[in-house]
């Protein structure tokens, strides 16, 4: 086996520089995909430049629904993030080779939806400019008290770990050597638990409030987690077939079959908690139920969140069902409508059905609604298209390094043959 | 072996120049950053950080700010608690009318904006027999008081335990000896954070900078209450710790027409509030959160 | 990092400025003054001096000198003169539950003493004794000034400042405006 012999001061530039010639290289359909991208980013980040230039009243959020669009969208985005894990558990805990190939995807997700979490924090700000003063040492970090530096710390010390693992592992591959176990096992077998404690963390974000009962529930971190292992596994199978059609990249469908059953599981167990949910709060009635209340009925003349919250129940519904269905199991198109429709409906029951209703009625039970403005759309679309820039390039790179394309001058292309048999 | 440079790679520097442009243009609205900020404020310490001087430095600072930005001249004082002062507010329910002049003397003390009309205190109007908030109306107009109607103004309640307090990633809200919980509004990064943690709806947001005509501006300010806030940060009632620290009523209570509230030091056991929590038979609203608010409500039946 | 030590909770690095620097006084306290209201001394006209101020007559000016007093009308809403139009809703009282019939601008105790009308207060007080004792404790009636005695004085609202003795009952009054971002009801004009 010929590997690239060159010391890494100076192979290591040279990686990065082809990294850059490769991510900005491409067929027309690329560029088209992320010129629009770029577009689209542009416009977002035109958008927010206003939003601090002239203060968050651009947006539709008020003292009484003071966080919604930017924080449901960060917190979707934290449950993609954590989604990506499940990928790693077959891979590595129980050896499933299938999944040991395209594992790198749900990595490269997760660096992507940590980006995009990490963007919907920083445009949600009032004074992003006053960012420093989160910094440890430099500024005052309020650890451990604040539920918030226990999420700064772990979503960057998840972006950190699997920034490490892919980019060894892409970084080894293109050197031609074979990837030392030590360097990259234990990063994975922490990224495991790492990913169960950023969606954990964020959710204790909310429900260790007191003041607002909606979040106020022990249930709430593990619906995160479930329904978070519903979106990273259902973004990745449509990722997964994408990159069979538009790359070189083989992807064996025992992947798609796996990540298939993990999320009908999750899913099933996401509706179970959301109705047992449902439950307690109507049951029981009273105040507690008054956010409830609101979102799937409607209170005092407000209707705002009743038409998404039964739009995501039946998109949620449809979509499950499709899924348990033996027969349609072949029905690829079919399938897929049932991923992008479950995807969509938890984002709905994530976002606008997590984040808004925390804040209605308020903690003076008044009843002020909130709708997105236009200019929180922008900005909400350029960070996700940032996301996807993001993980556009890194799906190219790492793809490319996993089949040889991405190689130093003088290593050996056909590593991934070998490197399979040792792990 | 380096590649010798192609077409390719000149069309990719190009793309990439013309995309730096296009981004440039795109942030450039963060141009008028500096009608919101300046160096000074950027590079400031934490207000528990600062020295003597330093405070005395930044005041100065604050204050020809606020003239350049505001038009008016204005005395920016650090005015600190005294030893051996804790402060207690408490409300008479039987006696409030919810003429809502408290709320309007804090608009004008406090300096709020004035387009929002911005006031630290909500006056709810309850059912008389009942303390179920969700049967409040805090956008009555009509005559007060109305039959079988009471009113409850509420307002910040300077916790014992403040779940706001906890929740602020950079520390920037805390509670200060004499009780009453403050925001330094140079070190809040505006997440917001603790808007959502507060059970009292006592914290309010600049979700745009403020606007005060010069002459109706209140000239008597100091750093951790009444100043003229900054956009993006977060704000609330510091009991007017700018007159109560020096042993005045704060605005609120003077404006009352009723005289329903009542306010001093705990500590002594001669005082009105000491009378009031020892002699009335005083609650807390919302007390079952172990918040331990420092302000009490009370009927006189 | 965990919190500082116990003593110091709210961590300050200059402890010099933990606590305002304040002169050790002399322990001598400013006084609380009850505001006296005019309508207590005088009767405030419909004419207008040459400098456009309203008239002001004592009460002394003609009960000092009406010998023996005027009889009472049949009810309050009957008299005349300078008291004409007067409204009378005190519940079950009526003119000599207060005023002393010998002078009719002084006022008569229970005990039977007669008091000068400044000293309404105490009056009020002998019937209104709960609230009365909320008063003296800053529970009822406002205030201005401040709550600490030690550093400035203090100006409460005498009784008469609010309550018309005649037809004491509070004034009911348009309030300030609502707040912008208050959420209306149907039932919220009128």
């Amino acid at each position: 086996m010929a590997h690239s012999g060159v010391p890494h001061h100076l192979s290591y530039p040279r990686f990065l520089l082809k990294v850059l010639d490769r991510a900005t290289d491409g067929t027309w359909r690329f560029y088209a995909w992320m010129f629009v991208l770029t577009a689209i980013a542009l416009v977002g980040a035109n958008t927010w430049a206003w939003q601090v230039a002239r203060g968050m009243a651009v947006t539709a959020m008020s003292d009484h629904v003071s966080w919604g669009l930017y924080i449901a969208n960060f917190t979707f985005a934290v449950g993609l993030a954590a989604g990506g894990v499940m990928m790693v558990i077959p891979a590595y805990l129980y050896h499933d080779e299938d999944m040991h190939d395209v594992v790198i995807i749900g990595e490269l997700l997760s660096v992507a939806a940590i980006v995009m979490a990490l963007g919907f924090v920083v445009v949600d700000l009032g004074r992003p400019d006053r960012f420093w003063h989160m910094i440890p040492g430099l500024g005052k970090f309020h650890w451990p008290v604040s539920m918030l530096t226990w999420d700064v710390i772990v979503l960057n010390g998840y972006l950190a770990i699997n920034l490490h693992v892919c980019g060894y592992l892409v970084y080894t591959r293109y050197r031609g050597e074979r990837p030392d176990p030590r360097w990259y096992l234990p990063f994975v077998f922490l990224s495991i638990i790492w990913a169960i404690s950023i969606h954990t963390v964020t959710a204790f974000l909310y429900s260790g409030l007191g003041g607002r009962p909606f979040w106020n529930s022990a249930l709430l971190a593990p619906r995160f987690l479930a329904s978070a292992f519903v979106t990273g596994p259902a973004f990745i199978i449509l990722s997964l077939q994408l990159v069979r059609r538009f790359t070189a990249f083989k992807v064996p469908e025992g992947a798609i079959r796996r990540l298939l059953d993990i999320l009908r599981v999750a899913a099933l167990v996401n509706l179970f908690m959301l109705a047992a949910e449902l439950f307690t709060h109507f049951y029981t009635g009273g105040h507690h139920a008054a956010a409830v209340r609101y979102l799937w009925l409607g209170m005092h003349g407000h209707h705002e969140l009743v038409p998404w919250m039964w739009t995501s129940i039946t998109l949620n519904l449809g979509a499950v069902a499709v899924l348990l269905t033996p027969s349609l199991r072949e029905r690829r198109v079919v399938i897929n409508t049932a991923l992008v429709a479950i995807f969509a409906a938890v984002w709905i029951e994530k976002g606008m059905g997590l984040i808004v209703p925390g804040f209605v009625p308020s903690t003076l039970h008044e009843l002020v609604p909130y709708a997105p403005s236009i200019a929180e759309w922008k900005v909400t679309a350029g960070v996700w298209a940032l996301g996807l820039m993001v993980f556009t390039v890194a799906l190219k790179v790492g793809l490319q390094a996993m089949t040889g394309e991405l190689r130093a001058p003088g290593a050996d292309a056909d590593l991934a043959v070998e490197e399979k048999e040792v792990a | 072996m380096d590649e010798k440079p192609t077409r390719r790679v000149a069309l990719k520097v190009l793309g990439a120049t013309l995309g730096a442009a296009a981004f440039e243009r795109a942030l450039s609205p963060l141009r008028e950053l500096s009608e919101i900020t300046s160096v000074g404020d950027f590079m400031q310490k934490h207000y528990r950080e600062l020295s003597r001087d330093e405070m005395n430095a930044v005041l100065r600072r604050l204050e020809d700010e606020t003239q350049q930005r505001y038009g008016r001249e204005v005395t920016i004082r650090d005015v600190r608690p005294t030893e051996g002062v804790q402060f207690a507010y408490a409300l008479n329910l039987s006696v409030c009318i919810g003429c809502r002049r408290c709320a309007d003397a804090c608009h004008v003390e406090n300096n709020h904006d004035r387009p929002t009309h911005q006031s630290y205190i909500r006056v709810l109007e309850m059912t008389s027999g009942s303390m179920d908030m969700e049967q409040g109306n805090t956008g009555y107009d009509h005559t007060v008081p109305a039959e079988g109607k009471f009113y409850m103004p509420v307002q910040c309640q300077q916790c014992e335990n403040p779940p706001c307090t906890k929740v602020c990633p950079v520390e920037a809200t805390w509670q200060e000896p004499d009780g009453i919980v403050v925001v330094d509004y140079n070190w809040c990064i505006g997440c917001r954070y603790c808007e959502a943690a507060c059970p009292y709806h006592a914290r309010r947001f600049n979700w745009h900078k403020p606007e005060i005509p010069a002459a109706e501006i209140n000239p008597d300010q100091s750093y951790l209450s009444n100043r003229i806030r900054p956009q993006g940060v977060v704000e609330k009632c510091t009991f007017c710790l700018h007159r109560t620290r020096e042993g005045r009523l704060p605005a609120c209570l003077e404006a009352c027409p009723t005289g329903a509230r009542v306010f001093g030091n705990v500590l002594d056991p001669n005082s009105d509030i000491r009378w009031v929590l020892e002699n009335k038979r005083v609650f807390v609203l919302k007390e079952e959160l172990g918040t331990r608010p420092r302000f009490f409500y009370f009927f006189d039946v | 990092m965990l919190p500082v030590a116990c003593e110091d909770p709210a961590g300050y690095a200059d402890r010099s400025r933990r606590f305002a620097d304040v002169p050790a006084g002399d322990g001598s306290r400013h006084a609380i003054t009850v505001h006296r209201p005019a309508s207590l001394s005088g009767i405030v006209g419909t004419e207008q001096t040459p400098q456009g101020q309203p008239v002001e007559v004592s009460c002394a000016t003609c009960h000092e000198v009406l010998r023996p007093p005027p009889e009472l009308p049949a009810s309050p809403q009957t008299l005349g003169g300078p008291h004409s139009g007067l409204r009378f809703e005190h519940g079950s009282n009526e003119c000599r539950s207060c005023h002393d019939p010998e002078r009719y601008d002084r006022l008569r105790l229970a005990s039977g003493e007669s008091v000068p009308m400044t000293d309404a207060l105490r009056l009020c007080a002998q019937c209104h004794g709960t609230q009365h004792r909320d008063w003296l404790h800053g529970a009822h009636g406002g205030m201005n000034g401040h709550w600490d005695l030690t550093r400035g004085p203090r100006l409460r609202n005498h009784c008469v400042d609010c309550h018309d003795p005649h037809a004491p009952a509070f004034p009911r009054f348009r309030p300030m405006p609502p707040p912008p971002d208050a959420p209306r009801r149907r039932a919220d004009h009128g």
